[in-house]
């Protein structure tokens, strides 16, 4: 007896909580309260429509006022482009420039965010990156909001195309910023070209087991920027993104730099040269061993541009007096 | 006794329920959440509760359910007391069908985004198949044998999603996350797909509580009480791989859940299957819906996969009602 009053509330339970399925939850975005307080202008604004790096159509019926952006990169865009101040809410690890700390949080770390937090700071658009994933943009979609998937740039010139998409998103415009972006790295281009010797680079992510350290490999802006900063990539010959490399094969290679960007998690030259089997390698016998703020490469934003600069600097100081 | 426990675990679910409704890392008021609830609220609360709390309250209650009733299952079929939903391969096949399914780039339509749980799914059975078959000696299945290869199996499967994983590296937070028990999906999709494996498997368990009695006395003493011993294993196996799996498909891998609620219900209530099962299955919802909300809280607003405070918060207090179990030789 029992048992069949407990199936039939289990039944009752659950098709009690399935009913709100076919009640269909309010899709329309409400309309900002940011936007409605500015001045109304004299023409309509157009909408903007376009596609995003999951092939999404994405329209917009004027540029978006409460952004939440949940990669560090979208916020360091955001932010460069002068959008900063309609940025409502960030990822945990957006930590650049200063004011981004001071926004709310939805969360991040180890791919969970909270979805509530993000539907609470009533965004009218959400701009994703490729560390999240689709299944993340397909939650917020149907919560009813607006989400612009930004795809990764492959080179610098496509991280152009990034601030140009985010500009038209936000209602800024960017040539300015591009232009002046395209012009610092012309000059580094100019320099390097110059360049007879390239010295061989280990650039070294994370070296928590020193005998088989993480270093940037083929296809990453690790391998780009030391490349076009006049260097070679003892990483870039081999097959992973994201390889460990053998310390036997750093040794063979015999970098004459080597660049810390495990320097924010602790990294130091001294620790370097006191590894066990590193003394051979020309960059510890120069002292050519640099902390590298890794933000500055692993984040496809403008500030790669920064990265390439410091690189080159590192690389040829003879041409950067 | 046996009306005071169904009592007590169900108020026990009723609360958890409420509670999981009510706390998130955006704080409503009761008077919002009645609000929202009737119908009333603004267009936020109203979102926060129907669209995300509801349906992950909902996929929780029914992942908890689906793997400490299986667990109860296992822990009778295999006569022994470390068994869990994922012993023999369901856990391990589900996380290599869905690394494999991530390292592909799906399409961003329907299909696309179904293709890691669907591939979890498929994986997990084909793994406790494939076990099955591996154990089979003639026309019956030992039941040291079924351990063993489903060991033996979970450990190569594991190998090779740690080496994809470690291949494919912009895909580690992902996988990593899914494999300790983060939902991939959420909304009313992932419930309606999942509940017709879990109202079938959970069904036949259920009613399933004799003959895991019977099952108590031994393989050779149970048929001769009159049961068909390699077909009620076969059935039981099926019915718990088929609600585990399909809640693993959407739910990531939760650990530790299956294992101890079956426990604690044997202590506090008996090991009398008909009742344990049932038990388990209402406490596996409690237990797992109140670990998502300890997840969601603990740190706001950044929530941590919920198979990590299964095991954290579970663990102590499991310790704890053993420690204070009267009857020492429960199992």
């Amino acid at each position: 007896m029992l048992r069949k009053i407990f199936i039939l509330t289990l039944f009752a339970a659950l098709l009690v909580g399935c009913a709100p399925a076919s009640i269909s939850t309010p899709t329309t975005v409400p309309v900002s309260t940011v936007a409605s307080t500015i001045e109304v202008p004299t023409v309509a604004p157009t909408p903007i429509t376009l596609t995003d790096g999951l092939g999404r159509q994405v329209k917009l019926d004027a540029p978006a006022q409460r952004v939440v952006s949940l990669a560090p990169s979208n916020t360091e865009i955001l932010f460069a482009i002068g959008a900063g101040g309609q940025v409502v809410g960030r990822d945990e690890f957006s930590d650049f420039p200063e004011q981004a700390k001071g926004l709310a949080s939805v969360g991040g770390s180890m791919g969970q965010y909270s979805t509530e937090s993000i539907v609470a700071l009533k965004p009218d658009l959400v701009l994703a990156a490729e560390i999240n994933t689709p299944e993340l943009v397909k939650q917020l979609e149907d919560l009813g909001l607006k989400v612009y998937y930004l795809k990764n740039p492959k080179t610098i010139e496509e991280m152009y195309g990034n601030l140009e998409i985010v500009g038209q998103l936000t209602g800024h415009d960017v040539t300015d910023l591009v232009s002046s972006l395209k012009a610092r790295v012309a000059a580094v281009d100019e320099k390097i070209a110059t360049v007879t010797e390239k010295p061989a680079v280990f650039y070294e992510i994370d070296a928590t087991d020193a005998s088989k350290p993480y270093t940037y490999g083929p296809n990453t802006f690790g391998d780009l920027l030391i490349t076009r900063a006049g260097g070679t990539n003892i990483g870039g010959s081999l097959k992973d993104p994201y390889p460990q490399i053998s310390l036997e094969q750093i040794v063979t290679s015999n970098p004459s730099i080597i660049i810390l960007g495990d320097s924010l998690y602790g990294a130091t030259p001294d620790a370097v040269k006191a590894r066990a089997g590193w003394a051979s390698i020309e960059a510890v016998k120069n002292g050519n061993i640099f902390p590298f703020d890794d933000n500055l490469v692993s984040r496809p934003g403008p500030r790669l541009v920064d990265g390439l600069e410091q690189l080159a600097k590192l690389f040829h100081p003879e041409l950067f007096k | 006794m046996k009306f005071r426990s169904y009592l007590f675990s169900l108020l026990a679910l009723v609360l958890a329920l409420t509670l999981s409704l009510a706390i998130g890392s955006v704080f409503l008021s009761p008077l919002e959440l009645w609000a929202a609830l009737t119908g009333h609220g603004t267009q936020t609360s109203a979102a926060i509760l129907w669209s995300i709390r509801l349906p992950r309250t909902a996929l929780i209650a029914l992942t908890g359910m689906a793997l400490s009733g299986s667990g109860a299952a296992y822990q009778g079929l295999f006569r022994n007391p470390l068994a869990d939903p994922f012993l023999i391969g369901v856990a391990s096949g589900a996380g290599l069908g869905a690394v494999i399914a991530m390292s592909v780039k799906w399409p961003y339509t329907f299909w696309g985004l179904m293709a890691i749980p669907m591939s979890a799914f498929v994986a997990a059975l084909l793994t406790v198949l494939i076990v099955y078959s591996l154990a089979r000696v003639g026309k019956t299945v030992p039941t040291t044998n079924l351990i063993l290869a489903g060991v033996a199996f979970s450990s190569f499967a594991t190998s090779l999603t740690s080496f994809l994983m470690l291949r494919s590296t912009g895909e580690v937070r992902r996988a990593l996350g899914w494999l300790l028990g983060g939902a991939s999906q959420s909304g009313w999709t992932a419930i309606l797909a999942i509940a017709p494996y879990l109202f079938i498997g959970l069904g036949i368990l259920i009613f399933s509580g004799h003959a895991m009695n019977l099952l108590q006395f031994g393989d050779d003493q149970a048929q001769q009480l009159g049961l068909n011993v390699t077909r009620a294993k076969t059935i039981l196996l099926i019915a718990s791989s088929l609600a585990t799996a399909a809640a693993v498909a959407f739910s990531g891998i939760i650990g530790f859940v299956g294992l101890i609620v079956p426990h604690i219900m044997r202590l506090w209530w008996g090991a009398d299957y008909r009742r344990l099962i049932p038990l388990s299955i209402i406490s596996g919802a409690t237990a797992l819906l109140i670990s998502d909300i300890i997840a969601r809280v603990v740190l706001a607003p950044q929530e941590i996969p919920v198979g990590i405070v299964t095991a954290l918060a579970g663990a102590p207090f499991f310790l704890w009602v053993l420690r204070r179990a009267k009857n020492q030789g429960y199992w």
